[in-house]
């Protein structure tokens, strides 16, 4: 049985929150998915903007999902129309850029939109965790 | 529409003598004037490399000196051999009437020809350089992808105890960094300065390719279908790194014309005597009243940092010298293809 608690799910396995990790690049998702599975996070992909907007509104995950981390540059829905997305319909989500370039005055817009953090790769494993884990921290506070 | 420009008044028929290094350069710059017409070449020495040149540009050769002389076409003999004796035998044999340019007048007729030749060289370097800039963008992201990927891996294998995917994760670091040193070697080949006038056989698809690489540097291609259309075979002879830098800015055009997705073409056909290279978009068009406003120097519709305005021009110069066409066929809304068709026939060389 899972229990409902402050804001995400403990099953029997013991997991941290559920992650969706959305860049075009399958090798990014597959690094990303290795380093948060072995903190204890359960791990969902989407290629690009417009299936992360599928992948929300589909069942569990509009009250499942805790974490979004989210690449620039993609086909379809690009990051920023995602993001601007997930702020609108799903505001208690925080939001994680993990992009391949870094922008000053992007980053700056989307820190002011609420992003969370602003992450340019090649982002190291403890970063990367100490980012999921203060965006859970942000995800416990919000209002469901 | 034909970017070579209606001519006012008959051209000016011209015979050179002499086709060492002055010669050959003379040759190439003259010939892209249309006001000017050269109706013959001529050198002592039948392995003078502007000959060969000449020949490839359908101008005679002209064996005997004296078949120049009676020639009685020509208004003006240019004299770039540099040979005293040359001149004076021009000077006694030349029928009346006809000009004669040679001596320290030629001279300096050589030293303009060189000097705009540099300033060309320059120019394509400059826009080219200037275009890098746009680059960084596309660079990053490509290198910084794989960068993570290594990362993320070494930082795995660390921890690893399964040799199976110690093996494995290995093997992909070194997969990530061939693909990062190949962009680097792109880069490398498209910033190069190339060496004019050097020629080699080229293939037309595989240059296309590399090109449709290295635009990707250049200008986001999300939501850009590719669709390639080449004939089986596509060779001519030409500078491999201008013609590089050719299909690149046509390409990079076409993305850019495309800002909310579309489809971009790229075609080759060929014929026994001539390749051509067809660049299609589905992107915003051409107004018809700025069809011959684009391949002006420094003509640009893009925002500074975006758009040189030399691109066109530039490219224009380049299959000129090769002796080709463009020309471009545009509609406003639904778009517009550039063809350049450039001549094989020198690759008998
Ligand atoms: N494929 C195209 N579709 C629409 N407009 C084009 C295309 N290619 C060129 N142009 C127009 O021609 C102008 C000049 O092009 P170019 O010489 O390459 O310079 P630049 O790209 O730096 O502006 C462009 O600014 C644009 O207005
Ligand atoms: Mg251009």
């Amino acid at each position: 049985m899972k229990e409902f608690k402050s804001g995400f799910f403990v099953g029997e396995e013991s997991c941290n929150g559920r992650v969706l990790v959305v860049d075009d690049e399958a090798d990014i998702r597959k690094v990303v998915r290795m380093t948060l599975q072995k903190a204890g996070y359960e791990v969902l992909e989407a290629e690009n903007g417009e299936k992360a907007i599928e992948t929300i509104n589909s069942g569990e995950n509009r009250l499942l999902l805790d974490v979004m981390i989210c690449d620039i540059r993609m086909p379809k829905v690009n990051g920023i129309e995602a993001i601007a997305y997930f702020r609108q319909n799903y505001p208690r989500v925080p939001l994680i850029v993990l992009t391949g370039f870094p922008d000053t005055d992007m980053a700056t817009s989307l820190l002011r939109q609420g992003v969370v953090d602003y992450l340019v790769k090649p982002v190291e494993g403890e970063k990367l965790k100490a980012s999921v884990a203060r965006a859970m921290e942000q995800r416990k506070l919000a209002p469901l | 529409m034909n970017t070579s420009r209606p001519v006012s008044a008959a051209p000016t028929r011209v015979a050179i003598i002499g086709a060492g290094r002055g010669g050959t350069a003379l040759l190439d710059l003259l010939h892209q004037i249309s006001a000017i017409d050269i109706i013959g070449i001529h050198d002592r020495d039948p392995s003078a490399p502007g000959l060969q040149r000449a020949r490839d540009l359908h101008i005679p050769v002209v064996d005997q000196i004296d078949d120049l002389f009676r020639n009685r076409h020509t208004q003006l003999v240019m004299d770039v051999t540099g040979d005293p004796a040359m001149d004076q035998q021009l000077h006694r044999e030349i029928r009346p009437g006809v000009d004669i340019l040679s001596g320290s007048a030629s001279r300096v007729v050589w030293e303009l020809v060189r000097h705009e030749s540099a300033l060309q060289a320059e120019l394509l370097h400059a826009e080219k350089l200037a275009g890098i800039g746009s680059f960084a963008a596309g660079i990053t992201h490509d290198i910084n992808n794989p960068l993570q990927l290594i990362l993320g891996l070494a930082e795995n294998l660390a921890e690893e105890t399964d040799l199976h995917n110690v093996h494995e994760q290995a093997r992909e670091i070194v997969d990530a960094v061939k693909r990062t040193t190949a962009i680097c070697r792109d880069l490398t080949s498209y910033a190069r300065r190339s060496a004019t006038h050097q020629q080699s056989l080229v293939d037309i698809n595989s240059k296309l390719d590399d090109a449709l690489r290295i635009a990707r540097y250049a200008v986001g291609f999300q939501d850009i279908t590719i669709i390639k259309r080449y004939a089986p075979e596509a060779t001519l002879k030409g500078n491999p790194d201008e013609l590089l830098h050719v299909f690149v800015n046509l390409i990079t055009n076409a993305v850019q014309a495309m800002e909310h997705g579309g489809t971009l073409t790229l075609r080759t056909t060929a014929e026994e005597t001539a390749v051509s290279v067809h660049v299609s978009d589905t992107g915003c068009g051409i107004p018809p009243e700025l069809l011959n406003e684009i391949f002006e120097p420094f003509f640009t519709t893009k925002p500074p940092g975006k758009g040189t305005g030399l691109g066109l021009y530039n490219i224009k110069h380049v299959i000129h010298q090769l002796h080709g066409t463009i020309t471009v066929n545009s509609e406003v809304g639904s778009g517009s293809t550039f063809t350049i068709t450039l001549p094989r026939a020198s690759v008998t060389l």
